[in-house]
């Protein structure tokens, strides 16, 4: 080899990888939702295993999904795009993703959006961190998730609340260190916080700018995951 | 609420465009559990476009990605650039991560929404369900757009504003393309105002640079401008429009760079390699140049605006690296590519003479002149103004000094305000020893040009309309493509419908002119303020 062997460029195989990676969940997330559909010869155990696999697969393609945007808002050509959104669509489409989940794990879903309330936020942002916010609800809850969306302030509060054990304490701990803006480099489970918190900041407008929230307890008992948009 | 309200499609007309057939079937079940049944299919982008010309549909979803041949991009281009589509028609592109194209586009290139996938029942039937409310509430103004009523689709857009409603930025944002559109630049600037005082919205700030662009303030719109590609390198159109900017400042270096940024987010738009081309060709870079129009003819290829002049800029550009092979291919290409234009196929002959005649093929560069020269002379007025140049120097050199001088008068006529072709029809001369006589061509048509714009001004204020109409109609004639002839001569047939009523042909011909200032100079304010006024001539459209 010569001394202009082609260098490595990682970036790249990771992006292609990436999207290689993303492509191969969708088909196994679809693959494990129709052996949910077909109902006539499941075991109760088989189905509840089934239903761990797609959660997983969800949970997996929801985390590339945000190592690309994270890392295109990095590099600075996400094309990030706000505008005026009704909240009632965005509360819809992504109970839409996660409404079969909840049906196999037993969960009641519930929502609850005004109608005509409006904000300013790229969509598909954050329908990222509220679908993320709902998987994380419908893994630890007990009966109940709930996604709460009112107005607050000059902008919108995203509230989604859980009846299970409640965020444990270094995730609070965590959640509250992005909350105030402190990087934090070496953690091995924050990817999703990280995301949310990273996709808030974005969110700017009329002096404030959109933060996260976690925290304990509610009507629900449990987790609280809250989003504030400017 | 969990499952959101299913909407009814059955009496809707919808076409799926995929080339996977999977996803057909996933598409039409979907559809079909809200009751759709007048489905059509089409598995790439020249189906898509036959069904479209066949029927009427009410939404269409495309991928955006359909193997070989046209995309979807390319597909919904063709289909808005053509009228295709119904004015209440959707067109939901689907794709599988969000990229720089889609966003802050230029209006008539956007879909009405983008899908992202995996696409799920609730995905497809709030957004089908909310882009065809929206476009039923718009149908009106885009019909006024169609038909070319940008003010009556202003005030429509005003009377919706005015009521609350769902779509406000939405109309806002289109409001502000109607004022831009028709040369009310301050109405424009004052919504794009109220958006930034909202929020750092980049399709504002990119609306704010566009307004100092055409006010000639290009210093505040190159600051706009970075403020929002610095920030991010998926706006493109602002990376497109900052290239302008610094063009018009002479920073061709900075204008280049800006372009390469660009591509590299998005390589497969044919006229921001065209763009990358010319100014490359201008500093010198002739590879990156040649590369960049080889681009540009491969991409414009499969669009319904194929022109000749990317295939010329090829073959000059290769022309000036002395490369005969890549000189003489773009032209056999473009007389292949475009062979129902008789104008694109006179050029691929013709422009192989200064081909032959710079690199020392004199006796093939003048035969094919001696069989040209006629129709060139003829049809001067039709050729771009840089063919104009090349062929009149080689022209000139070898002798045929009467082609060449119809040629360049031809090329001074019609733009007699641009000093730099005025400068370069008089080289030509200097360059074959007749300086003199150079600049006494170039001066005549010029003053000739000036001396018909004067007395049609002058005629005007004294009133004789028609005396002054007879002679700008007959100088078009003449010189089809000056603009500020144009302008005038549209102003005049105004002026004459506002004193003797509208008259449809009058309308017309007044139309034609300023569309044709439209595509030779698109950033020439009055054109404008021309179509708002002969909007209105005549006409009351309650608004």
């Amino acid at each position: 080899m010569g001394e202009e062997a082609p260098k490595l460029d990682m970036s790249t195989f990771l992006l292609s990888s990436i999207h290689d990676m993303k492509n191969s969940m969708g088909v196994m997330a679809a693959y494990l939702q129709d052996a949910l559909s077909d109902r006539a010869e499941t075991a109760p155990e088989a189905r509840r295993n089934t239903a761990q696999a797609l959660y997983e697969a969800k949970r997996v393609t929801d985390h590339l999904v945000q190592l690309l945007a994270l890392y295109k808002i990095d590099q600075a050509f996400y094309p990030y795009d706000p505008q005026d959104h009704a909240l009632t669509d965005l509360a819809q489409e992504a109970m839409g993703r996660v409404v079969d989940l909840a049906e196999m794990r037993g969960i009641e879903l519930t929502s609850d959006c005004p109608e005509a309330l409006y904000g300013w936020f790229d969509h598909e942002l954050i329908l990222g961190v509220v679908v993320q916010a709902l998987h994380n609800a419908l893994r630890y809850a007990n009966s109940q998730v709930r996604l709460a969306i009112h107005g607050h302030e000059a902008g919108v509060r995203i509230r989604i609340e859980d009846d299970g054990p409640g965020f444990p304490d270094f995730l609070l701990a965590q959640g509250n260190a992005l909350e105030r803006g402190i990087r934090f480099e070496t953690c091995s489970t924050g990817l999703g916080l990280y995301f949310a918190a990273v996709v808030a900041g974005m969110h700017k407008g009329a002096g404030h700018v959109g933060r996260i929230h976690l925290e304990n307890g509610g009507d629900l008992g449990g987790g609280i995951f809250m989003l504030e948009l400017p | 609420m969990i499952r959101p309200a299913i909407p009814d499609l059955s009496a809707k007309h919808i076409l799926i465009v995929d080339d996977y057939e999977g996803m057909r079937g996933i598409l039409r079940d979907i559809l079909g559990r809200a009751g759709a049944t007048r489905i059509a299919f089409a598995t790439d982008g020249r189906e898509a476009i036959a069904q479209l010309e066949r029927h009427a549909f009410d939404a269409v979803l495309c991928d955006l990605h359909l193997g070989q041949g046209m995309n979807g991009q390319q597909a919904l281009e063709e289909a808005r650039h053509r009228q295709l589509l119904q004015p209440h028609a959707v067109w939901l592109m689907i794709t599988s991560e969000k990229t720089a194209e889609m966003v802050t586009g230029a209006v008539e290139s956007r879909p009405d929404d983008y899908l992202l996938k995996p696409i799920t029942e609730t995905l497809l039937f709030t957004r089908l369900a909310r882009q065809m409310a929206r476009k039923q509430a718009l149908a009106p103004i885009e019909q006024a757009m169609r038909d070319r009523e940008y003010l009556k689709a202003l005030n429509l857009t005003e009377a919706r504003l005015a009521q609350a409603n769902p779509h406000a930025w939405d109309l806002k944002r289109l409001k502000a393309e109607l004022a831009l559109h028709t040369g009310n630049h301050a109405h424009a600037r004052s919504v794009f105002q109220e958006a930034l005082d909202l929020r750092d919205l980049p399709w504002a700030r990119l609306g704010m640079a566009k307004v100092h662009f055409l006010e000639g303030q290009y210093e505040d719109a190159r600051q706009e401008l970075e403020r929002v590609t610095k920030g991010n390198r998926a706006y493109l159109e602002a990376h497109d429009w900052l290239a302008r900017t610094l063009e018009k400042q002479g920073d061709l270096e900075a204008a280049q760079s800006v372009l390469v940024r660009a591509l590299l987010t998005s390589p497969h738009a044919p006229l921001r390699q065209g763009h990358l081309g010319e100014i490359a060709y201008r500093r010198g870079d002739l590879q990156i140049a040649a590369r960049a129009f080889q681009r540009h003819v491969e991409l414009a290829r499969l669009t319904p605006l194929k022109g000749p002049d990317p295939y010329l800029w090829l073959s000059r550009t290769h022309l000036a690296l002395l490369d005969m092979d890549g000189a003489l291919r773009p032209l056999h290409e473009l007389a292949i590519d475009l062979r129902e234009d008789g104008i694109a196929r006179l050029l691929s002959r013709a422009m192989e003479i200064p081909v032959h005649y710079r690199l020392g093929d004199r006796i093939r560069a003048e035969a094919i002149a001696g069989e040209v020269a006629g129709n060139l002379k003829a049809q001067a007025n039709e050729l771009p103004p840089e063919a104009l140049l090349d062929l009149a120097s080689p022209l000139m050199e070898m002798g045929d000094k009467d082609t060449a001088e119809a040629l360049l008068t031809s090329l001074v006529s019609n733009n007699h305000e641009q000093s730099e072709y005025l400068e370069r029809a008089k080289a030509v001369y200097t360059q074959a020893g007749l300086g003199e006589e150079g600049s006494e061509v170039v001066d005549r048509a010029t003053q000739a040009a000036l001396d018909t714009m004067n007395q049609g001004v002058k005629l005007a204020r004294e009133g004789k309309l028609d005396e002054a109409l007879e002679l700008t109609r007959e100088a078009r004639e003449r010189i089809p493509n000056n603009p500020r002839l144009l302008l005038n001569h549209a102003y005049l047939l105004i002026a004459w419908m506002e004193r003797y009523g509208r008259d449809i042909s009058i309308a017309m011909e007044a139309r034609r002119c300023i569309e044709t200032v439209r595509r030779l100079k698109p950033s020439e304010k009055r054109a404008g303020e021309l179509l708002a006024k002969l909007e209105l001539v005549g006409n009351d459209f309650g608004g």
